[in-house]
Parts: C-alpha cells; structure tokens; sequence
C-alpha cells in the first residue's frame, strides 16, 4: 500500500520533443488511477516510468514518500500487468507466477501457498502445468494479472491489460479486476485508450494528450466538466458536439444575457455572467453540446426567455442500435449527432430542428480551446 | 495427357538419377570399409560379403583411429562450448542494450564473416607459436572459436532481437538483473535458434582442415580430417582400410544426421535463409 | 547476409547510432563489457590483430620469426611478377564464378523437382542434402576413387556403355582438373541450395502461382515470369554466399591435386600455404603478402558484386 507521487516528471528521448512533459500527478493510497489519452499521448512511458523500466529525464518520483529515481525497477516493490501479457514462453503457468517471489528469496512453502491462492481465486488451478502457448487469451491475461498478484505489490501497475481480448472477455476481465481492487485495496495505476474502462474502473481519471496532463478528475467530473475541447471529444460516445458561433448580447425583460447564433443557431449562454463574456463579443466560440442533450424538434417554449437553444439543420444519416438511435445532422457544414430514444420517425434527408437546454451548454476559449467556466 | 505422363516419368527418372548421385559415394564407401583391400582390389564393386566388422576395430585401436576420434570430439565440444556461450552474450547485448557503437560493432563483426580464414593464417601460426599454443588442442581451440564467432553472433543476434521487450521489463519487475536475466530467459526462450548454431558449429568444425593441419603438428593431436589425410598420405594403396577410417569419420555426423536431420539442415542452412 | 553490406550515407550514419534493442534504462558499462568483452577480445586477438599483422608482416622478410628483415615494398614487386600467383587468381575467380552459377542452378531445378509434388519429397529432401555434411577431406578421398583412371565409377560407366574414348585421366589432365575438382565441388553444395530454394519456393504467396496457373502459364513460362523474379533476392544471397565460400577453396584442392598437374588448379590458398608451410623457403613475408593483397581483393570484389546486383536490383523493382 502506497502512494505516488510524480512532481514535474519529464521524459525526452535523445534532442527529440519530450514524450512525457513535466506531468504532476498525486495518486492516493489504495487509490485506482487511469492515465487516459490517445496512442502517443505519453501515457504508457508515464507508466514505465514509475515501474522503473524507463529512466527519468527531469522531475522527481515518489512512492510512499521515498524518491526511487535511481532505484531499479526490482527495488520498487511493485507489480505490472502488460498489454501483451509478457508470460515468459517457456516456463508452465505455476513458475510463471513463482518466478517473482523466488528472486525475492520467499520461503518455498509461502510462495506455493501464495501461487494456490491466487491460481483458486483467478481459476487457474487446472492450467497450473500447462505453458502459456497452450492457454487461450483470456487465460493468459489471467495468468498475467495472478503473477501480479502473487507479488503482494505496493502498487500494481497495468498497462492496457484489455485491448487484446475479444469484446466480451474484456467486459468479464473489467469487473474481475475492479473486483480484486475493492478486495486487494491496493493504490493501482491503469493505462488505458479505452474511455469505458476509464469511466467505469477508475476513482481518477488524468487524462493525457501530447506528454501533458489535460485534466484531472472522477470519471464523471471529467466527463461533464471537459477541461478543454480535447477532454471534451475524446470522453463521450459519439464524441461532444462542438460548433463554432459568434457570441453576442441581447437584451430581453430580465436584463441583459449573452448568446451565441446565427441565423441556423441559437445557444443560449445563460451559466455565465455578460460581463465575463464581454470580450468575447463578436468572437467565433466553440459551444459544446452532449449528444444525450439534444431533442428532435423545435423547442416548445419561445427562445426569448433563454433557456433552450436550437439548431436547423439536414438529416445525413440515421443509425439505429436498438436502445437508442444516433442521428447524424449537418448544420450549416458542421456534423451533428444527437443520441435519440429508439423510434425515430425522421428520414434521412429530412430538414429538422434538434433543440437542447441551456444548461447542458459548454463553452470553450476559441483560441485556447479551454474550457470557461460556468458561473451560475 | 500422355505428354504428362510422360513429363511425369521424365521427372521421376530424374529424381532416381540425382539420389543415386548423390547417395552413391557415399553407399560404395560403406561397402568397402567391411572389405579387405584384397577383395576390393579383385572387384571394386562388390557387396561385402563376409562383412569384415573387425576392420573398425583394427582402424580404431591400430591406426589410432581413436586418438583422432578424441581429439576432434575434444577440441569441437569444448569449442562450440564456448562459442556458444561467448556468441550468445554477445549476441544479447547487441540486441537489447542500446549504446553509442552498438551498430558499429555488430557491423564490424558481421563484416568479418565474408573473410576467407586463410587471411589470418599465418599470422595466427606466428601468435600461436609466440605464446606456446602451437601444436595444441588449445590453440586450436581458441581458433576454432575465432573462426565461427562472427556467425554465431549474426545468427543469435538476429532471433534474439525479435524476442518482445515486455519480456525483459516483465524480469525486471519480477525482480531480476542483467545477468539472471541472460540466464533465465534469454538462453530458454532463445533455445531454438541455439540449437541451430550448435548444429552449425558442430559440423563446420568437425570438418575443418585448414587449421588442424597447419596449427597441428604432434601424431597424438590431429583431428579426425587431418588423421584421415595423413593415413592416406602413408597407406595410399590400402583403400579398405582408409574406407574404415572414413567411416569412422562421418558416423557422429550420420548418428546425428538420423536423428535431428530436419534440425540439422535447418542449422546448416541457417546463415542463408533469413 | 553477409553479402549485403550496408550501404549509402545513411547506411554509415546508422552506424554510430545506439543500437535498435529496447533496453533504454542506461544499462552500466560494466555489464555491457562483461556480456560483449569476451567476444570483443576473441575478435580483437584472433581476428583483427592478425589481419593488421599479416599485412605488417608483408612488407618483411620473414626466415628466422625472430628476425623479421624489413624490405619495403620488394614482396609486392615481386608479387606482380609472379606467374604461378597469377594462375592461383585466374583459377580462384575461375572457380569462385562458375561453381556458384551451377551450385545454385542445380540447387534450384533440384527444389522445382521436389515443389512438383513427387513422393517422398522428405526422403529425397534428406538424401540430396548428405553431401553437405561430409567434410572435404572424406568428399576429396572418395572422388579421387571415382575418378580412378583405372577402376574409378566415372571411366568405368564411360567404358560400359561404348564411350571408352571419354575415361580421361580427370585429375591428372591439366585441361580437365579443374573442371573436375569444380565439379565434385557442385555435387557437395547442390543439395544446400537445393533446401534453401524449396523453403523459399513454399513461402512464395501462392496466390501468385495460381494467378499464373489461371493466365495458362506453362511450367517453363511460370518459372521465368514468376518463380525466379520472386526468388530473385534469395538467389542472389546464396550466390554472393556460394562466391564468397568459393574465395576460400583449400581443402579439395590440398588433398586431390595439391595445385597440380601444372598448377592447372592452384588456387590463392593453396599458394599462400604452399608458401608458408610446404615449400622449404622459409619465409613467412611472402605469403603474408599474397594475404594482404588477396585480403583487398575479395573486399573489393564483394562490394563490387552488392554494388552490381543491388543497382540492377532496384531498376527492377
């Protein structure tokens, strides 16, 4: 049990652009963290790092209040699950999963209890003399996260343990291990492209782009209050709509209030204050929009009160998956999806309004493409 | 179709004429180590009857067959021994570390393997004889060594740097160093393509004669080819009995052969299938 | 393959770069000399040091080895003019071009046979292949029998059939030796090519070769269309292979004719030890530097020969 602490930790390979640049990262004890990102993003050398495999450019790591820097991967006292399982070929399941505790010269009898252990608790008993090339996938990730286990480890670390596992084992594998994390308790670090095993393993998610961390949050903080553009589109099933609008005032009964339109949109931006938009007057915004926001027709109270927007546009494609339907519309040259229930009575080709509430509203700096904040 | 089957016959002729070439050296040798020169004299190719067995035993013990016969297993074993060992470090090294001159070295030693030995013949006579490795199954040894270095390590080279990194990280947070490392997994996983350079080894050296007759010199010491050689050089007319010698020669090669022959193709053909 | 040499500016810059392996963890030195020094002090003490020292040694005259008599450039004068030296290249190149030309063609219309679906394709594939294993010394012993003027298979077969006007004195005819020693030299290394050109037959896609069978391709127009412009890179490797092996012919040689009748089949091997070892000269400067001009030769010739094929090479593909 431990925590992690990373303090501007950098990563460069020979004069190249630093692959890992200057992430902050504080991992709690018996906490279970998911570095999220696209391929590229920094986030598996991040993860090497922390094992030890990897060495440190600049910045300083470390676990349960010892900087390990310098110290070898084999001192760190941690456990880490490949994406490629890393089974060693030509030893049987029973050593693959001894062959950490031998070199760390634990008691024979201990190390066969422990491999007992964790082969009934994984289901592994019966392929305990078989080698790994006579295992299916699954069983061979198994194997991967038992010799893990067996290790007793301060902090696991898993490195996209899922991605080669067939679409339902992957289901399976995701709640065993969310499992063995609220039974272990153990601080875990999981590396992964995938936002549903994002959403739904981690405590945190630290979402990485281009070497740098993004954002920061719960799975749920960090999909509703995307950081910025990039947070926004890479959370979320079809991604966050965005479109680009001049922001304007207008003035109504109840005081002044921004928005956002043109003649095919109107978005209200009734969470900020004018005055924090004020300098944006005129300016092309990126609005964000949920594509579970959105509703097909025209909105059913007038748009002078502010509350709901709406956009026109042409249906481009209609997709139903059975629960819901996603209905692709392009508005004024921007491609829209929005999630709908399971009968829709729209045809493609057909000129809709799709309208949403004001409060699902996102609202990102065109040039910084951060998120601004909602204010009311 | 009668054209084909005739294209067929004209195929199937020629398949039997090429193993007949092929194999028939090597069958009429056979023969006439179990005949005595007299009756190959009388007919050179006739079937050994009576088969005279007790001839490898005379070539063995009389004409010292048997020292020859050890010392080549000597100097051979002992030198893909550490050919092995020496290629197989070296091999790891170049394909897992990265530093500055890694690809010159490698470049360097693969270079070396397109040198005819002869190159170095006489100035490896010379070093020999300076530090009193001449006409010792050392030296020759050490040679040996030298000589199939280069290849061992393209070879070993070229498989081990296939073999996944996770592997090594996996060893590493298991808990082990470089050296354990080499020891338990390079060596078992990399098994196969060991085995070919053994092979490989194995048969070059027991064949070579370059060497061993130039850096041999002492009767007690020759190896196999160069004993062959010299015994035909002092009994050129008894040819049933060089025919033993030869035999004796070739078995180890022929036992092995029958057993591991896909394997031992395979190794002899390793440096060019790639 | 030791034929391809790395070429091309970036090929050299390449060079100096660290090595491709993954380990970037910054391993110590000390572990990298312990893996890679004793390979480095073999290769330094038995490869490179004698190569420098041969080429030392040829600008010496060498009777006493303790007394090495320092003669500048005499040996390499007197090398120009050496006529048997000349005949020992003429006879290598001889040798070193035509042997690989037949070895790999042999070894391929060995390995259509075998691709032609025959039985006991195993079998055969095991028996073609014995002829690599025997060494020199047993291969030279045996075909000096079978090339027995006398008694020999050869002049035997030729005289049963009517054709006694053939048997020849193969080894002992200065017009016929080498063709002879050249010969036997094909017989050893055909079934070695031959295993190498069936693997690479069966890794041919075979979508190609049916595309060919649908195009109505006979067996001689899918050989030249299709199956010798895919293998072209394989055959290429086991000539430059086969060239290079043959730069080094010594054993054969030694043991059936020891360069004669006439030196009709010395080789630069043969000479060198001739040379240094049997002829009663006693000097070891002389055949240091038939080494160190051979050694620039084969160099020259190798990257001479990747150069060539590469380049023509590349117009093709």
């Amino acid at each position: 049990m431990a925590t992690v602490q990373l303090e501007s930790v950098s990563k460069s390979y020979g004069n190249g652009p630093l692959a890992v640049d200057s992430v902050d990262l504080s991992i709690a004890d018996g906490e279970f963290m998911v570095l999220l990102g696209p391929s590229g993003c920094g986030k598996s050398t991040t993860l090497r790092m922390i094992a030890g495999i990897e060495s440190i450019t600049s910045g300083q790591l470390s676990i349960d209040g010892r900087v390990v820097n310098n110290v070898p991967a084999r001192d760190r006292d941690i456990a880490m699950v490949f994406q490629s399982y890393a089974l060693y070929p030509h030893m049987t399941v029973a050593d693959n999963l001894a062959f950490g505790l031998r070199r760390r010269s634990v008691p024979k009898p201990e190390i066969a209890r422990r491999v007992r252990e964790v082969s009934d608790l994984l289901g592994l008993a019966p392929y305990l003399a078989r080698k790994p090339s006579a295992l299916s996938g699954g069983q061979r990730q198994r194997v991967a996260l038992g010799r893990a286990m067996v290790r007793e480890p301060q902090v696991f670390l898993f490195d996209e343990p899922l991605s080669n596992l067939d679409a339902a084992l992957r289901v399976n594998t995701r709640n065993e291990l969310i499992r063995q994390h609220h039974r272990l308790g153990s601080t875990m670090i999981y590396v992964t492209h995938d936002q549903v095993e994002a959403m739904t393993m981690g405590n945190r998610v630290c979402v990485m782009n281009a070497g740098r961390v993004v954002q920061i949050g719960s799975p749920l903080e960090v999909y509703w209050n995307p950081a910025d553009t990039f947070v926004a589109r890479f959370l979320g099933s079809p991604p966050m709509n965005l479109l680009e609008l001049p922001a304007s005032t207008a003035t109504s009964g109840t005081g002044d209030w921004c928005r956002a339109s043109n003649e095919n949109a109107t978005v209200p931006l009734t969470l900020w204050h004018p005055a924090t938009l004020a300098p944006y007057a005129g300016k092309q915004m990126i609005i964000g929009v949920r594509a579970e926001d959105l509703r097909l027709g025209p909105p059913a109270e007038t748009t002078s009160t502010g509350r709901l927007g709406w956009l026109h546009g042409r249906i481009d494609a209609i997709e139903p998956l059975g629960a819901e339907t996603l209905v692709l519309v392009s508005a004024n040259g921007t491609e829209v999806t929005a999630r709908l229930g399971r009968d829709v009575s729209a045809r493609v080709g057909e000129a809709v309004t799709l309208s949403f509430d004001a409060a699902a509203v996102h609202l990102f700096d065109p040039v910084t493409t951060k998120a601004i904040a909602r204010e009311r | 179709m009668v054209s084909r089957a005739l294209g067929r016959g004209g195929l199937m002729a020629i398949l039997v004429a090429y193993t007949a070439f092929a194999g028939f050296p090597f069958l009429w040798v056979g023969t006439m180590s179990l005949r005595t020169t007299t009756e190959i004299a009388y007919n050179h190719y006739g079937w050994p009857s009576p088969a005279h067995w007790a001839k490898f035993r005379a070539a063995w013990i009389d004409s010292a067959f048997n020292t020859y016969f050890t010392n080549s297993a000597t100097v051979v074993i002992g030198s893909v021994a550490v050919i092995t060992l020496v290629g197989a470090a070296a091999a790891h090294c170049l394909a897992r570390y990265r530093f500055r001159g890694n690809r010159l070295v490698y470049f360097i030693l693969f270079s070396s393997i397109i040198l005819p030995p002869q190159i170095v013949l006489i100035a490896v006579y010379q070093t020999l004889v300076e530090y009193n490795l001449y006409d010792t199954l050392w030296g020759l040894g050490l040679v040996y060594v030298s000589l199939q270095l280069p290849l061992t390590i393209y070879l070993l080279e070229g498989f081990f740097a296939r073999i996944p990194q996770d592997l090594f990280d996996a060893a590493k947070v298991d808990g082990y160093g470089d050296f354990e490392i080499f020891f338990r997994l390079v060596l078992p996983v990399g098994m196969p393509a060991i085995a070919t350079t053994v092979i490989l080894n194995f048969i070059l050296l027991w064949n070579e004669f370059l060497f061993a007759v130039v850096l041999i010199s002492d009767d007690e010491l020759r190896t196999l080819p160069v004993g062959i050689q010299r015994f035909m050089g002092d009994h050129f007319q008894d040819i049933g009995m060089i025919a033993t010698g030869v035999m004796i020669s070739v078995l180890p090669v022929i036992v092995v052969y029958a057993f591991f022959s896909e394997k031992l193709i395979q190794g002899m053909t390793a440096g060019a299938v790639k | 393959m030791p034929g391809q040499v790395a070429s091309g500016p970036s090929a050299w810059r390449r060079l100096f770069q660290p090595g491709t392996g993954g380990d970037t963890s910054g391993a110590s030195w000390l572990v990298l000399l312990l893996f890679l020094g004793p390979a480095l002090l073999v290769f330094g003490a038995m490869i490179a040091y004698p190569m420098a020292r041969t080429i030392y040694d040829s600008f010496f005259t060498i009777d006493d080895p303790d007394k090495p008599v320092w003669i500048g450039l005499a040996n390499y004068v007197t090398l120009a003019g050496d006529e048997t030296f000349r005949r020992a290249v003429l006879n290598t190149l001889i040798w070193s071009v035509a042997a690989p030309v037949l070895d790999v063609g042999v070894g391929l219309l060995l390995a259509l046979c075998l691709f032609a679906k025959v039985p006991f394709t195993r079998f055969l594939r095991i028996a073609w292949f014995t002829p690599v294993l025997l060494s020199y010394v047993v291969v030279a012993i045996v075909w000096l029998w079978l090339y027995n003027y006398d008694w020999g298979i050869v002049n035997v077969m030729f005289r049963a059939v009517g054709l006694g006007g053939l048997a020849s004195a193969w080894l002992g005819n200065p017009h016929l030796a080498l063709g002879s020693l050249i010969f036997i030299d094909v017989w050893k290394w055909a079934g070695f090519n031959m295993v190498v050109c069936l693997a690479a037959i069966h890794s041919l896609p075979s979508e190609v070769l049916e595309a060919a069978e649908l195009d109505n391709c006979g067996w001689g127009g899918k050989l030249r269309f299709v199956i010798v412009p895919l293998l072209r890179p394989t055959l290429l490797n086991l000539y430059i292979l086969a060239f290079v092996a043959k730069m080094k012919v010594f054993d054969l040689v030694w043991i059936m004719t020891q360069g004669g009748p006439l030196w009709s089949t010395e080789t630069v091997s043969t000479y060198v030890y001739k040379r240094a070892f049997a002829w009663n000269t006693f000097d070891l400067g002389y055949p240091a530097t038939i080494a160190s001009v051979w050694f620039g030769v084969v160099i020259v010739t190798v990257l001479l020969l990747n150069r060539l094929l590469r380049s023509r090479e590349r117009v093709e593909f």
